[in-house]
């Protein structure tokens, strides 16, 4: 084996890896290329034969889902829980994340290693108590609700992420300015925010996604139309045995299409957070 | 706490001591003040919710019934002793490890075809990055829908080449159902194996590799002493990390199968959602993450001792 291997010379090594990348790129492509055409296939030819290209397009799934399925309406819930969300994690992360590695302080330690503790805690512990707690707090069917829930596994992921970037910061300029007389928090607005930007984003866009993504929360804590968040919108569509493909698909094309437009505008900040080990995979 | 360690030397050679000591003066105050809602999230959000699971899971709480009675350690005994508990334990274990396992491998796989300069590498790894990206209910519900035994895309393509002459339910089959959950998982979470790997492939000096070929060491011996002993840091905390969260997975198997056929998918995660959301049986739902407990925190543990080796390195 050991042999047969290095025996390979570079170019067939070479024409080896293509081979592999292509496969495993076409399992990828895959369902989401069904994902695509399905969306713009009549019934008809969705559960009867199989075609590559849609043979008579429409876009009559994506007026249905518009029109018939108030799918805009689980959009602008999931818009608003997503963004408050995210807009109330970073600040209170970022000033935590601050203290936590710059400050001297009694506490500072034990919190510090806590932070990764309570990030990894699992979702089903939470899951039963934190729907008690929301109901008896009477904010089931709410947004504030939701944002809440939300929020009780991104302030310690967020807290981790700016931790290990405010690390790999140099404090001197911040020093500097505290010897001149800068007060603590005159030099965290003017040095370390402006400084500490990429990972403000990096960590904005991953609360967001993961709010926006989120199933579990949705599916317990807002059962009523008017609150419902757009993941449980779509799985909707599955119901028992009946599916609704056509539907889905359009739903799922215009549900993912915001986090794509995220990704492609900030595709270096995202690729930043992978190496700080940011998101669940 | 690398930070620390790198800058103090250097500033107590700057500042008398009596300066520096200034310089923190302030920062008890501060600390707790800008900590606090932070703290308060988590103590409100994840410190008391984690403290009532506890208290519930020695309750017999049902959903609407009140806060429930004290039944001490029934709920825990009940879920011991239910026959199929051993069985979840294995089928959650076997699950979790051939995920991880796989993911690993095709991600080691990916990782070292894509370590090689090639046009439009940068857009390929773009998109390999979907899987990661793209909402997790939505790859489920397209996989199910390919899966589906009446209507599924599957089935209509292994028809259309004739190498079936009726309609499998592939997800109704014991078999192929726990097959098809863990590809799914696979699929969802390799890319990122993948790249994490790639990027800390990336920060192995060439050189290394150029010595190696100068003393006659091939392909595969390059792997193995050069490039394995490079990654071990990154590889330990994804894995880790990724089987902490591939165990506790909920939404893939809740919206793929749904535990089903018979059980055959039912893994640990699943079952406390059955138990609280479904039968109403808060007490035995709370009871069984808590057992998990433990096992989870040993690869929690794991995690912060390399990641505190990550930072004295």
């Amino acid at each position: 084996m050991t042999r047969l291997l290095d025996r390979i010379p570079e170019s067939i090594f070479r024409v080896l890896s293509a081979v592999v990348i292509l496969t495993l790129f076409t399992i990828i492509l895959f369902p989401l290329y069904f994902m695509v055409t399905t969306s713009f296939k009549f019934d008809k030819e969705i559960y009867s034969e199989l075609t590559w290209i849609p043979r008579d397009p429409t876009l009559s799934n994506f007026r249905d889902v518009i029109v018939n399925f108030h799918i805009p309406l689980y959009l602008s819930n999931t818009l608003l829980v997503a963004l408050s969300t995210t807009a109330i994690v970073v600040v209170i992360s970022v000033l935590a994340a601050y203290a936590l590695t710059r400050l001297r302080f009694p506490g500072r330690a034990v919190m510090a290693r806590g932070v990764l503790f309570v990030y990894l805690i699992p979702g089903s512990l939470m899951l039963i108590p934190m729907y008690l707690i929301i109901v008896k707090a009477g904010l089931k069917d709410t947004f504030p609700g939701l944002i809440v829930a939300n929020m009780s596994f991104s302030v310690p992921f967020c807290t981790w992420l700016m931790m290990g970037y405010l690390r790999t910061l140099s404090s001197e300029i911040e020093e500097a300015s505290l010897i001149d007389g800068c007060t603590r928090m005159r030099s965290l607005w003017h040095i370390v925010i402006p400084l500490s930007i990429p990972a403000i984003v990096t960590a904005s866009i991953f609360i967001f996604n993961n709010v926006w993504n989120e199933y579990i929360f949705a599916l317990v804590l807002a059962q009523d139309d008017k609150h419902k968040m757009i993941s449980i919108g779509l799985a909707n569509f599955y119901r028992s045995d009946y599916y609704m493909v056509g539907p889905m698909m359009a739903g799922s094309l215009i549900a993912m299409t915001p986090v794509l437009i995220l990704y492609v505008l900030a595709q270096r900040y995202v690729v930043g957070g992978l190496a700080a080990g940011a998101v669940k995979g | 706490m690398s930070q620390e360690t790198l800058s103090r030397p250097a500033l107590s050679l700057a500042l008398p001591q009596k300066k520096k000591r200034s310089l923190f003066a302030g920062d008890t105050r501060l600390g707790w003040l800008l900590v606090t809602p932070a703290l308060l999230v988590v103590l409100g959000m994840v410190g008391y919710p984690f403290v009532e699971a506890i208290r519930i899971s020695f309750t017999d709480r049902m959903v609407g019934r009140g806060p429930g009675r004290w039944v001490g350690l029934a709920n825990y005994e009940y879920i011991l002793g239910w026959p199929g508990f051993t069985e979840m334990v294995v089928r959650t274990v076997l699950i979790t490890v051939a995920a991880v396992a796989i993911k690993t491998l095709v991600g080691l796989i990916l990782a070292t075809s894509l370590n090689q300069e090639f046009r439009g590498r940068n857009i390929l790894r773009g998109i390999f990055m979907l899987p990661w990206i793209l909402p997790t209910y939505i790859i489920v519900l397209v996989w199910r829908w390919i899966f589906d035994g009446q209507t599924g895309l599957l089935n209509q393509i292994l028809m259309s080449f004739g190498m079936i002459s009726e309609n499998v339910p592939f997800l109704a089959r014991t078999g192929s159902a726990v097959s098809l959950l863990i590809f799914v998982m696979v699929w969802k979470g390799y890319p990122f194996y993948a790249l994490t790997f790639l990027a800390g492939m990336q920060t192995i000096s060439s050189e290394l590799y150029d010595a190696a070929k100068v003393d006659g060491a091939g392909r595969l011996a390059r792997f193995r002493h050069i490039t394995l002993p490079g990654l071990q840091q990154v590889m330990g905390v994804v894995i880790l990390l990724s089987t902490i969260w591939t165990m506790n997975s909920l939404e893939i198997p809740m919206l793929l199968t749904g535990g089903g056929p018979s059980n055959a998918t039912e893994v640990f995660p699943l079952l406390t959602y059955h138990l609280a959301m479904q039968n109403f049986r808060l007490g035995e739902g709370a009871a069984l993450p808590i057992m998990m407990l433990p096992v989870i925190g040993l690869l929690v543990l794991g995690v912060a001792s390399y990641m505190d080796r990550e930072a004295t390195q």
